[in-house]
């Protein structure tokens, strides 16, 4: 299985956050955000032919990185990603113009999955899922590369801001029903994807974290 | 991994006849008003029927790659919605107000307000030559349920099928997630975005009408009786004949390497006139090369058939494949599929 890196994070209780998302709270200041790496999908594994080839010369994942920060507020669980995003897509406004995005990827059981597979059918990965634009958030599943089954989600919330040239997107999710279980020892673990509409990214063209950071969700 | 796709059991197909298309577009209006007239869709034409040679729908229609080159995909582009052309709206109220019948005319007008520059078929009737050499036809485009659909091969999540009964390409509007990569892949760019719901549309073939035994609405509304449909294998029906023993109907760009599962009668050129006015009996009016490129390397021997076919008529002789392309009996043109449309709910269930 795939190995965590040596980044923990934690999702502390933090009053003033809420039940609802809010990218812009000021109780966001007292919590420690943490950069994660990302790098390029690799091109190889994407499960179609035709998006190997079309992007053969061309460079995707072009986020190198974003900021992540986890709190809990009265039983829901906050998450706060913003990244840098000068040439922003706030949403689909024609047919080659594509949303920016981002997504935070838990094992299904909460302690591990293939991630570089994005979840198997024994061990499935559960996607908290923002897309720019979209009226709802969606919270999926995936066992496999190209088996995203997402629902628009009614516990899922997420509120997402753009200004200064990033954005920052905030995921609210009552702990008991986010999708993923909390084993006892109240650590999971996480993993990041952000996607670049300038780039015109989208599916497996992203940018993501290629392991597993350990979350403890108090 | 994308699987290439397996092929049906059988495969329905059609054949468009292009020496007897009036240009009416009866065949797209059919298909917007039973397909494409929900939130999101206005800007879809489904079918599309263009003057040849023109810039086709979306514009420069055959130039934004797709389709495969030796095996391989080829890279390929999603025109944007202003290369489609706009969905217009019309100025109604202003003209019944206008009180008049020198007041004001019917003007089309984009979302925007703005009066169109361009739109489907935006080149109608203007073709190619120059006078009195001028020609042109029209091309009728449907999605052609490819043999090697780039669509569906393209798709990383798996959301375009094959159907095993009659090979039909359907998009899963529940899987779709709106990537967008099969318009890319489609080299006929048939395939369509609804920006409202963020998934990939286009033509189901009617496929609800077939499996009542109805045959699709642009093929029974044509008035042209120009569309042919049946399935491949019945040896005695006209798409075998047209296809495979006549040989006069063919692949549109057959070196997009797709192996379309719509064929087209190739147009019979006039003679050209020469210097004098007088025709040519050695130059046709439609060059030669564009047929060739339209259609392949086939067009020529095609052309022969048909010329044969057409003397022999003339002379009073009976020709099966001349008794074919005029049905005379329009059930004829619909294969398996002569149920009739008012027996069955409008529009039909779709349940992809
Ligand atoms: S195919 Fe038939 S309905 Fe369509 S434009 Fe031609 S004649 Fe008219």
């Amino acid at each position: 299985m795939t190995a965590a890196t040596e980044v923990k994070l934690t999702a502390a209780e933090v009053a003033g956050l809420g039940s609802k998302p809010d990218p812009t709270a000021k109780a966001w200041a007292k919590v420690a955000g943490a950069t994660i790496a990302l790098r390029p999908t690799p091109l190889d594994r994407q499960p179609s032919a035709y998006v190997q080839a079309s992007w053969k010369d061309r460079q995707h994942g072009v986020i190198p990185a974003i900021e992540a920060r986890f709190a809990t507020c009265g039983g829901v669980l906050h998450a706060r990603l913003s990244w840098e995003a000068a040439d922003p897509r706030p949403a689909i406004t024609d047919n080659n113009v594509f949303p920016d995005a981002c997504a935070l990827l838990f094992p299904t059981d909460g302690k591990d999955a293939p991630l570089e597979t994005m979840g198997s059918p024994e061990k499935p990965v559960t996607l908290w899922h923002w897309r720019a634009g979209a009226e709802a958030a969606f919270l999926g599943t995936a066992s496999g590369l190209g088996t995203v089954d997402r629902t628009k989600s009614n516990s899922l919330a997420i509120e997402a801001d753009w200004a200064n040239g990033r954005w920052t997107v905030a995921f609210a999710c009552p702990v008991n029903n986010a999708g993923f279980a909390v084993p006892n020892s109240r650590e999971v673990r996480v993993a990041f994807a952000a996607w670049s509409g300038a780039n015109s990214e989208r599916a497996g063209l992203k940018s993501h974290s290629p392991a597993w950071t350990t979350l403890v969700i108090s | 991994m994308a699987v290439p796709a397996k092929p049906p059991i059988r495969q329905m197909a059609m054949v468009f006849d292009l020496n007897k298309c009036l240009g009416c577009q009866t065949c797209t209006v059919a298909c917007k008003t039973l397909w494409t007239d929900t939130p999101g869709m206005d800007g879809m034409w489904w079918n599309i029927v263009n003057t040849m040679p023109g810039l086709g729908t979306p514009r420069d229609v055959f130039s934004h790659g797709g389709g495969y080159k030796n095996g391989k995909p080829v890279p390929g582009r999603f025109p944007s919605q202003a290369d489609f052309g706009e969905a217009w709206d019309f100025d109604y109220e202003a003209v019944l107000a206008s009180g008049s019948e020198r007041g004001e005319h019917l003007q089309p007008r984009e979302a925007g307000g703005t009066s169109p520059k361009w739109g489907p078929n935006w080149d109608e009737d203007l073709g190619g030559g120059e006078y009195p050499n001028s020609y042109f036809f029209y091309l009728q485009q449907v999605c052609a349920n490819c043999s090697k659909p780039a669509c569906l091969e393209a798709c990383p999540r798996t959301a375009i099928y094959r159907r095993e009964e009659d090979g039909i390409i359907l998009i899963d509007e529940e899987r779709c997630h709106g990537y967008r990569f099969c318009a890319e892949a489609c080299p006929y760019k048939r395939v369509y975005f609804n920006q409202k719901r963020a998934i990939a549309q286009k033509c189901i073939s009617c496929y609800p009408r077939l499996e009542a035994g109805v045959a699709p609405a642009c093929v029974r509304q044509c008035p042209g009786r120009v569309r042919h449909l049946d399935f491949v294998d019945n040896k005695d029906g006209h798409i075998y004949k047209l296809v495979k023993k006549w040989k006069v109907a063919l692949p549109l760009r057959p070196d997009f390497g797709v192996e379309p599962n719509v064929y087209y009668v190739p147009p019979m050129s006039p003679l050209a006139f020469n210097e004098q006015g007088e025709f040519d009996e050695s130059e046709s009016r439609i060059p030669i090369d564009y047929l060739r490129e339209m259609f392949g390397k086939g067009v020529d021997a095609a052309l022969d058939t048909l010329q044969v076919e057409r003397e022999k008529v003339a002379a009073g002789k009976k020709s099966e494949l001349m008794d074919i392309l005029i049905a005379r009996d329009w059930n004829d043109l619909l294969g398996p599929f002569t149920g009739n449309p008012a027996t069955i709910e409008r529009p039909p269930a779709r349940t992809p």
